[in-house]
């Protein structure tokens, strides 16, 4: 059961840190457009 | 152009502005947004990109080559311009601080009227502003 708990803590260490790492917004600015 | 880019993987919303010629997108939070892939897609939509800048949270790391790059998730990480905003992220590399930073990833070469973005080469990054180191 710890074992478990301990395996469940540490995998949320190493996904919450990358869950916050992302692209939020994109502008592009254009030409050529009608 | 709208409907086409709202088709593409990893975009939530799309936002075009005629008047001013600006294209806002929106990523969905999974991460599969591919920004070289968005390049392609507006040119195939018959404009032409001038500048593409994008606003993300990631790691900084450093590559083995010793240059500095931006981790925005598990499997895809921009090499970021070496200018004086980049030399405030060098102390963070590989230190598990995120950040949130603004920057320019595309520009259309000078003097060029419609040009075909090269998207075999990597975008890279240049620091436009740091927002937030966390």
């Amino acid at each position: 059961m710890n074992l478990r708990i301990t395996l469940l803590f540490l995998l949320g260490l190493t996904v919450a840190p990358l869950s916050q790492a992302q692209i939020k917004h994109i502008e592009m600015r254009v030409e050529g457009m009608t | 152009m709208k409907q086409h880019l709202g088709r593409q993987s990893g975009v939530q919303s799309v936002d075009v502005s005629l008047i001013d010629g600006k294209v806002e997108i929106v990523p969905k939070e999974d991460g599969s947004i591919d920004p070289p892939h968005l390049l392609k897609a507006v040119y195939d939509s018959g404009v032409s990109v001038a500048e593409m800048d994008v606003t993300a949270q990631g790691k900084v790391v450093r590559d083995s080559s010793g240059n500095l790059a931006l981790n925005v998730s598990p499997n895809q990480s921009f090499l970021i311009s070496p200018n004086d905003s980049s030399k405030e992220l060098e102390p963070l590399a590989n230190n598990q601080a995120t950040v949130t930073i603004r920057g320019q990833l595309y520009k259309k070469p000078e003097g060029k009227k419609k040009t075909k973005p090269d998207t075999s080469a990597p975008l890279k990054l240049l620091i436009l502003e740091i927002q937030r180191k966390d």
